[in-house]
């Protein structure tokens, strides 16, 4: 296989026809079907900024559009450092032909990482240019001054950009060891223009007119329709195969039938309904799939009794036979991303002579491993598939795999035609990699002044990260050695306490698992904020004054963000009457996002409802590129936090996963909307920090812990039920 | 068989006659803004108006609006490319996160407006609470719409 230089990317893509060119780096090759995970400092791949002869700023967009709308803020920061308005810039999605792979878009890290390489390669572009403008007016650098759109000398003499390159096209690469350049966008003390700005996404009018922006919307000449029968799990294989009323399904091309892969292909949609009703698949399973097998597997009591956990993540001077103030367990089903698209993809082969003999129009947070892995699932170098990113209708961690475009690829490659494949709701549902289940054991201990002075917290957990089918199956018992970095998300306490201990099992389920907003945080975070406001409680202090108090000085940030919402929410009085109450949780995600929520809840004993009247949320977002999305990414927490704390109920029995549509798996609708109030803590000193997935971790603990305020009930499990919560109420 | 879309009358292919609406306004006349997303009528994504009556797409026979006005996403900007006031709101409360739900807020917000020129929260909860947004986009939905009704209240 060729590989391609970066410097023939570019030609092959036509971008250095003119102008100058900045080209920094991404991403990383990577094996066939393992995610594209190496960020930034790995030098190998490149996009690029570019100024040209019109003075027009043009860029590759380097993330996948999902909602979370990074792109936006990337292009902020190349405005900032440029000189220039972001409404300027245009943005460009590439190709997986276009540039070397980029890393996936996922684990709320796109400004985190992403934004010190892009404002590096722009004021690399810009210090080029300055030295371009330096030599045109025969002035000495320094006194080449930045202006809107280029530059200007103290005695007045403009120069923009457009005058500053040729139709020419030159390339620079900057290399960021030998190369200390001003970054405007992290100088604490620089007046910003650009960056902590509210800018809305820079192609929200495509948004809200109905333009083709997602997979399915892709028009394709010829095009046919496919579907294939999901397995309740991916090591499932077939036991029994009945097909025999496809074949007489008016619209039928062909049913495709290969091991474990049964499909169909049709003219039309509803004739694709119709072939499908006409499969009856059974499967042989390697394990039961039922709630009992689930909730004895991640049976905490059952592991703790055996010894120690798998992974000890923190031990200091534990001591295991203490008078426990707190003993308490907890335990968290499984949730589905259930994102409001269907996915979808579009297959094409052409023949070999084409530039690309295999096409893929997909939605996906990955698509440089689904380029690798279709080459090796149809046979072809990798040079010979190309995958047009299409926007996401959510992601949510949920679309990293070779999944429907492989439906797609094979059915295509059988009927030799192009073939579009989009999941129904049920195989939405059946083939999620959905978030572990796990049950969590929080002891603590206090001394005589009321201080913490034992923690011993033990959980187990379904894989995440090291989840079956993430990997090959050869390399999963070596990474299982070390710890699944999703599990492991939210175990450590902002709290102190001179004896300490955490530990966890993490464990394969009988049902597919993987990445989920958060990870392990909001399951975490949820056991940690609810056994500290029980223990507050039980000994009669204010709940958020006591954490505050046994954070012993630490986490200046954490605090900072519980002081603040502990304000805000004094702002709207909890109503007065049975069964309203408010509680208070907070927690660190990643070691750099700091979060701390107020949720207020009635429960309504006529409706049998619990309601969330109002949620406060402060967050430190260390620099706030663009406070409007990041407020619109706590809000989204928000709202999965309702869902995660009462709501989302996921089924699972006889085998086969039962939640099937939105019917029987109830998320937020608009009737569940609290009032909101969010404040964004910005720090322009230090690196955005994501906010992706970062409230949500504290809106579940929040909710809990308003319901015990109304009602005295604590909650161990989520969702909560009304019916749970019955014996506690007043009428 | 002809339908009447937007204003425009279409052509539906015979063998496409026996599809649901949404299939055929995506798939044959490419108007591909009502979206699937649960088949079912749960979600709201594929809403549109049938003679101005809010309706799942996805749940409707083609023939069965064979000689009724259907009324998509599409047909909301204005001849000269200005957008539909809820569509500008859209913009300027900076709704859509993935945006894949919008099409079908937008449409089910209008009927509400059409039928409530002042809707209260509760109005919008049960009119809303059919449109599906898994990123949660609830609350400036809330507020465009009650700021459409506000600026649609000052023009009359």
């Amino acid at each position: 296989m060729v590989q391609l230089t970066r410097r023939k990317f570019l030609v092959a893509s036509g971008c250095v026809a003119g102008g100058l060119t900045v080209l920094y780096t991404l991403g990383i090759r990577a094996a066939a079907s393992a995610p594209t995970i190496i960020f930034p400092d790995e030098r190998s791949g490149a996009a690029w900024i570019q100024i040209r002869p019109s003075g027009a700023c043009h860029m590759y967009f380097p993330r996948q559009d999902m909602g979370q709308n990074a792109n936006t803020g990337l292009a902020q920061i190349v405005a900032e450092e440029l000189n220039i308005l972001v409404a300027d810039i245009h943005g460009e999605h590439p190709t997986t032909s276009d540039v070397p792979p980029l890393a996936v878009t996922a684990a709320s890290m796109s400004l985190t990482a992403f934004s010190r390489p892009v404002a590096l390669a722009a004021a690399t572009l810009r210090e080029s240019l300055r030295a371009r403008a330096a030599a045109m007016l025969g002035e000495p650098l320094a006194n080449i001054l930045d202006d809107l759109g280029g530059f200007r000398t103290a005695n007045g003499r403009k120069v923009g950009y457009c005058e500053l390159v040729s139709g020419t096209g030159v390339v620079i690469e900057f290399d960021d060891n030998k190369s200390p350049l001003p970054l405007y966008t992290f100088d604490p003390n620089r007046q910003k223009k650009q960056i902590g700005h509210s800018v809305r996404p820079l192609d929200i009018q495509a948004l809200v007119t109905g333009a083709p922006v997602y997979a399915a919307d892709v028009q394709v000449e010829g095009v046919l329709y496919g579907r294939v029968v999901q397995p309740p799990v991916r090591n499932a294989h077939i036991r029994s195969l009945d097909t025999q009323g496809v074949m007489q399904t008016p619209g039928l091309v062909k049913l495709v039938h290969e091991g474990d892969f049964v499909g169909v292909v049709c003219k039309t949609p509803s004739a694709v309904d119709a072939a499908m009703a006409q499969i009856n698949v059974t499967w042989n399973l390697e394990q039961p799939i039922s709630q009992l097998a689930i909730d004895s597997l991640i049976d905490v009591d059952a592991e703790m009794m055996d010894g120690d956990l798998e992974h000890v993540l923190q031990d200091e001077a534990h001591r295991d036979t203490v008078d426990w103030d707190i003993d308490l367990r907890f335990e968290v089903q499984v949730q589905t991303h259930a994102q409001q698209e269907a996915r979808a993809a579009i297959a094409r082969f052409n023949g070999s002579t084409a530039a690309h003999e295999l096409e893929i129009w997909t939605g996906t947070q990955d698509p440089w491993a689904i380029k690798r892995a279709a080459a090796v699932d149809a046979g072809l170098s990798q040079d010979d598939v190309v995958v047009y990113p299409q926007r996401l209708g959510g992601g949510f961690g949920g679309r990293e795999y070779y999944e429907v475009e492989r439906d797609a690829v094979r059915l295509a490659r059988a009927v030799k035609r192009p073939v579009k494949v989009q999941w129904t709701r049920q195989d939405e549902f059946t083939a999620s990699r959905c978030r572990p289940a796990s049950t969590h054991r929080l002891r603590i201990a206090v001394d005589d002044e009321g201080n913490l002075s034992d923690w011993w917290y033990g959980y187990v957990s379904g894989h995440v990260a090291l989840a079956r089918e993430r990997m090959a199956g050869w390399l999963l018992p070596i990474m299982r050695l070390g710890t699944d970095m999703g599990v492991v998300k939210g175990a450590i306490a902002p709290y102190a306490a001179p004896h300490q201990r955490v530990e966890c099992t993490d464990v394969d389920l009988p049902i597919d698992l993987g990445v989920w907003r958060s990870l392990n945080g909001a399951p975490a975070v949820f056991a940690i904020e609810s056994a500290m406001d029980e223990l507050a409680i039980q000994r009669g202090e204010d709940s958020l004054q006591y954490r505050l108090a046994q954070m012993k000085g630490a986490h200046p940030r954490l605090q900072a963000c519980f002081e603040r919402v502990s304000k805000m929410s004094t702002k709207s009085p909890l109503p007065e009457g049975h069964n309203y109450g408010r509680g208070f949780a907070g927690g660190i995600f990643d070691g750099r996002c700091h979060v701390a929520i107020s949720a207020d809840v009635h429960i309504d004993v006529e409706t049998q409802t619990i309601r969330v009247l109002h949620m406060c949320c402060a967050q430190d977002v260390g620099l706030a590129v663009n406070p409007g999305q990041l407020r619109a990414q706590i809000e989204s927490n928000l709202v999965w936090s309702i869902g995660m704390a009462l709501l989302e109920r996921f089924e699972v029995a006889d085998n086969a996963i039962q939640s099937s549509n939105f019917n029987d798996y109830e998320i937020p609708r608009m009737k569940d909307m609290p009032s909101l109030d969010i404040e964004i803590i910005d720090q322009p000193a230090i690196p955005p920090a994501g906010a992706g997935e970062v409230a949500l971790i504290a809106g579940p603990p929040a909710i809990a812990n308003a319901i015990r305020n109304a009602c005295d009930f604590r909650a161990v499990k989520l969702p909560i039920a009304f019916d749970d919560i019955t014996a506690n109420l007043r009428a | 068989m002809k339908l009447n879309v937007n204003g425009v009358e279409r052509q539906v292919a015979t063998e496409w006659r026996d599809e649901n609406l949404l299939t055929v306004l995506r798939e044959q006349l490419g108007l591909t803004g009502s979206r699937f997303s649960c088949g079912i009528g749960e979600c709201g994504a594929c809403l549109v108006h049938v003679d101005g009556v809010p309706t799942n797409s996805c749940l409707m026979p083609v023939a069965a609006v064979a000689d009724k006005a259907v009324l998509t996403i599409e047909g909301l900007v204005a001849r000269d490319g200005t957008l539909h006031p809820l569509q500008q709101v859209w913009i300027d409360e900076s709704v859509p996160q993935c945006g894949y739900c919008q099409s079908g807020q937008i449409m089910r917000a209008l009927a509400l407006l059409k039928e409530n020129k002042e809707p209260t929260d509760d109005d919008i909860n049960r009119a809303m609470s059919g449109v599906l947004c898994r990123c949660g986009t609830y609350d400036r939905i809330r507020k465009s719409i009650k700021r459409v009704a506000l600026l649609m209240s000052r023009e009359i």
